[in-house]
């Protein structure tokens, strides 16, 4: 007789994948694409982003995909294509039969039938968004990367929700969150362009909801200076990875980013660095490396603001020892410590960063 | 291992016996490609093949292990023996003059480059028909035909445990019931009628997924043993996997299958797999049990279930209970997933109204109490030991009710930590099982009366180097042994030595 | 000349063993060879009919199936 408490003798797991939704928010700034035209054509490129959606979703039926094009001024959904435009086809791969004319082109026998349909829409509503483009829109270098992640966000929550929605529903959902999640989830950023410093307090809303969903956020930078995409795959422990060769957008995809959250757990990531930690004031969407903060809110100012009073709570601050060296310890004068309220901003090079949620 | 493993392992086993060379044909189509990659393969090895899939040289095994994190080393090994038995990758041998290097194979490398860009003239993906689709013939009714007839094939094993022999009931087709019967999952009786055996509880016990994948399998190797084996079991099994790939709701033409796969489709009509409308012999539809066949188990479970549910108004009119569900997912009655309640009270509870489901819960448990949507009832001593007497084993008691674990024994456990089910029935069910097997037996040959100690030691000490000594007692000059045949040639040489 | 004798070796716990032993020695057609404490041989084709004795003694030193009242 078996000792009684061998316990992975007795112990009965089941072993299940769980699904995983992968959301692809694309860079689509048209600048920025053309500049880049010559190395990397954005057609390419999209084929390439296809192969690796099939990747991911060869890993299991249950696999999910979502792309998300972050244009100049706005976010668009490439797949799963609005409700407006087509039926929605869910992943198990149903396809209404009757209106054969007018849904996905009818199967290819060399080709899986869901990666069709996916290719199919992708293809679609990228035409339709360059169609849409405007002459003003090539104006900007920058994208709505905020409403992107945001809707990248809000579809994964949702995603989860109907599948732990299938079951009885006995548990307090608020419990459930950190421990059994029906689905993990993760966001891919293409990024192509700069980062928009107005666009700060939105970015960083979004990571740190992310962070706090362990929804990982990943970065494929290929040109242009994404400041806070950094922060965001530090925060929410992404990985960041900076195309030197954009040409092998394949490669840097099919290796650095094809694991998911449960591979994670056993893979070691390759990961940047160095994290730029600058944050863009609140006042005017500068970007800074010292500043005033609040001591109360902790919102980044570039410069006292008027009447003394933060802009986001409104507490009225005064102005500590300003530009006065701390008495206590005696230092070496290295550099030049604003103090507001005694809250210390220092240096940001590295090390010390954003606070983290 | 886990239960969600057991069909993997079935196939897994099939597939392994299988030499270099047909995994090298089987690998020339991409849906076959895909559907190993999908079925087979543990999560990490999905992730190193994928990382390979594009890298133009063959890579150090030594970089594998700067990948992977010090502590799942273990995973890392699993996931390339993996690799390995299923041809997948190949590792270049150890020598002193380079170091070891890893590639994937190359048909299984460019069939599954092919199988994510498209492309090619491969065919492997089932070619379309062009004919206008019958407009009854939609994804309700396929799944409702599917649903019948996997059943009936259920309940013709289920009906054939012995209080429930029934008479002559509308079952499925008779190759199939010869099937089973070669198969061994039931058997003819003395008496004429039909029993099940051992093997046929473990059947049912599986979960749906499994049992599609046995049954498949057996069928395989009957047609091996009648036909000329070899290449035919191998085409056969890359049409499954193609049919794996189809998409449910549409039509492929059969005039562009080979002769072999259009013999193949009889039996696979037989089996709930597909469906060929009378009227339209040049066309078939795979029905769910079809298209997913390589999906892992669970995915027909709950998770389905809350896509097709949420997702696609036509399913579904409720969405929240675990229980029964609406006409949508394949509603057989092992799909039923997720549905039984174990206490740690040994007491039972099942969300179903599936008589099938009813039946194989009473051949362990003393159910109590019915209602529209549920059963209640206990695991009691007696109820296990009766099962213990037709033969099931407490390990396969285990199993069914793991695999058909509710839902929220599924979230209690992953908050807790704990096991799904609760440690204390588990051991319990193998103890009342022990409880039975008070001795043990072997059959054989009592060797004794030696002339002298020497010959006894002689012929004892060859029973043991042979294998066949069960026990021996030098003092009184005796031993047992299992087989007779070894001993008997020896002693008669000896004697003509005399 | 040594003997071969066929039948079916079983092992089991003393106590078992002698309600084997019991049940043989009513008509002594079961048992072939007692070894020792622990082990006995009996005639092939004896072997279900004394299992089946065997069960029905065990089944009459258990403890009464408690029903208990509540559900």
């Amino acid at each position: 007789m078996d000792a009684v408490d061998v316990s992975d003798h007795y112990e009965v797991t089941t072993s299940e994948e769980t699904p995983s939704l992968l959301s692809i928010v694309l860079d689509t700034n048209p600048r920025a694409w053309a500049a880049l035209g010559n190395v990397l054509p954005l057609s390419k490129a999209i084929a390439n982003i296809l192969v690796f959606v099939n990747a991911h979703l060869a890993f299991s039926n249950s696999n999910q995909v979502a792309i998300i094009a972050a244009h100049v001024n706005r976010a668009v959904w490439l797949y799963p294509s609005p409700p407006t435009a087509k039926k929605p086809t869910d992943t198990s791969g149903d396809v209404q039969m009757q209106d054969a004319s007018t849904s996905a082109p009818p199967g290819s026998a060399n080709k899986f039938p869901q990666f069709a349909q996916i290719e199919a829409a992708v293809l679609a509503s990228v035409r339709k968004l360059t169609d849409e483009t405007t002459g003003e829109d090539l104006e900007t270098t920058t994208t709505q990367l905020s409403g992107a992640l945001t809707l990248a966000l809000c579809h994964i929550h949702k995603a989860s929700q109907q599948l732990s929605a299938a079951g009885t529903n006995l548990e307090d959902h608020t419990k459930s969150s950190a421990a059994t999640n029906p689905m993990k989830g993760r966001i891919l950023v293409i990024s192509v362009s700069d980062s928009e410093p107005a666009q700060y307090i939105p970015t960083m809303n979004a990571v740190f909801a992310a962070a706090h969903s362990q929804i990982a956020i990943d970065t494929l930078s290929l040109s242009g200076d994404s400041t806070f995409l950094q922060q965001a795959c530090f925060n929410t422990n992404g990985t960041f990875l900076a195309a030197s060769n954009p040409q092998g957008l394949l490669t840097y995809l099919m290796f650095g980013l094809i694991a998911d959250t449960e591979a994670r757990q056993s893979l070691i990531p390759a990961t940047h660095d160095k994290v730029d930690f600058r944050a863009a004031c609140f006042c005017h969407g500068k970007v800074v490396d010292t500043g005033f903060i609040c001591s109360i809110c902790l919102s980044i100012f570039c410069e006292v603001p008027e009447n003394t009073e933060c802009l986001t709570c409104g507490t009225k601050l005064a102005l500590g020892n300003y530009g006065a060296k701390p008495a206590v310890i005696p230092r070496k004068k290295k550099k030049k410590k604003k103090i507001v309220n005694g809250t210390v901003r220092e240096d940001t090079g590295s090390g010390a960063g954003t606070p983290r949620a | 291992m886990s239960v969600s493993n057991m069909p993997a392992l079935q196939l897994r086993e099939y597939l392994e016996r299988l030499p270099g060379t047909t995994f090298r044909k089987l690998y020339q189509q991409p849906s076959t490609a895909f559907a190993i990659f999908r079925r087979m393969l543990p999560h990490l090895a999905k992730t190193f093949v994928m990382r390979m899939l594009f890298m133009p040289a063959p890579m150090l095994l030594a970089d594998l292990d700067i990948w992977v994190k010090p502590d799942a080393k273990k995973q890392k090994d699993q996931a390339l023996f993996i690799l390995q038995a299923l041809h997948i990758v190949h590792i270049s041998p150890p020598s002193r003059e380079k170091p070891q290097e890893m590639q994937l194979t190359t048909n299984f490398k460019n069939s599954m480059r092919r199988a994510l860009t498209g492309g090619g003239t491969h065919n492997s993906f089932g070619v379309p028909s062009t004919l206008v689709v019958p407009p009854e013939i939609d994804i309700p009714f396929l799944d409702r035909y599917a649903r019948k007839k996997w059943e009936d094939i259920l309940h013709f094993v289920v009906s054939s445990v012995g209080f429930k022999s029934a008479g002559e009931v509308s079952g499925p087709n008779k190759s199939v019931k010869e099937l089973l019967i070669a198969g061994r999952l039931v058997e003819r009786r003395p008496n004429g009628s039909i029993g099940i055996t051992q093997t046929g509880f473990t059947f049912l016990l599986q979960e749906a997924n499994a049992q599609v994948w046995t049954l498949l399998l057996l069928w395989l190797e009957a047609m091996e043993t009648n036909k000329m084996a070899g290449l035919e079991a191998v085409d056969m099994l890359s049409f499954l996997f193609v049919l794996a790939s189809m998409e449910l709701g549409r039509a492929y033409d059969t005039n562009a299958l080979t002769e072999q796969r259009r013999n193949m489709l009889p039996s696979l009509v037989d089996f709930g797999l597909i469906h060929v409308p009378h009227h339209k012999r040049s066309m078939f539809f795979p029905t769910r049990l079809a298209t997913t066949l390589t999906s892992s188990g669970n995915s027909l479970r709950s998770i389905s279930e809350g896509v097709a549910a949420a997702t696609s108004a036509a399913f579904n009119g409720t969405s929240n209970s675990g229980g029964p569900p609406g006409h949508g997912p394949l509603k057989s009655s092992t799909e039923l997933k997720g549905s039984v309640v174990v206490e740690t009270n040994y007491r039972l509870y099942a969300y179903t109204s599936s008589t099938l489901q009813i039946a194989v819960l009473a051949l362990f448990s003393k159910l109590n109490m019915r209602f529209p949507d549920m059963v209640a009832g206990r695991l009691t001593r007696a109820s296990i030991r009766q099962a213990i007497q037709f033969g099931i084993t407490a390990d396969q008691i285990i199993s069914y009710l793991a695999a058909h674990a509710h839902e929220q024994m599924h979230r209690t456990a992953a908050l807790t930590n704990k096991p799904v089910l609760p440690p204390t029935v588990v051991d319990q069910i193998r103890l009342w099982q022990l409880e039975n097997e008070r001795m043990k037996t072997t059959g054989g040959f009592l060797f004794k009366d030696f002339e002298d100690q020497k010959e006894y030691l002689a012929v004892a000490q060859f029973a043991e180097e042979v294998g066949v000594l069960v026990w021996r007692n030098d003092k009184t000059g005796m031993f047992f042994a299992s087989r007779h045949e070894q001993i008997r040639d020896l002693l008669r040489n000896r004697k003509k030595a005399e | 000349m040594p003997r071969a004798i066929r039948g079916v070796l079983i092992e089991c716990d003393p106590s078992i063993k002698s309600i084997i032993v019991n049940i043989d020695s009513k008509n002594h057609d079961f048992i072939i060879e007692d070894l020792d404490e622990e082990r006995v041989v009996v005639k092939e084709n004896m072997v279900g009919e004394l299992k089946r004795r065997l069960e029905d003694r065990l089944k009459e030193n258990l403890p009464p199936v408690e029903e208990s009242g509540s559900e």
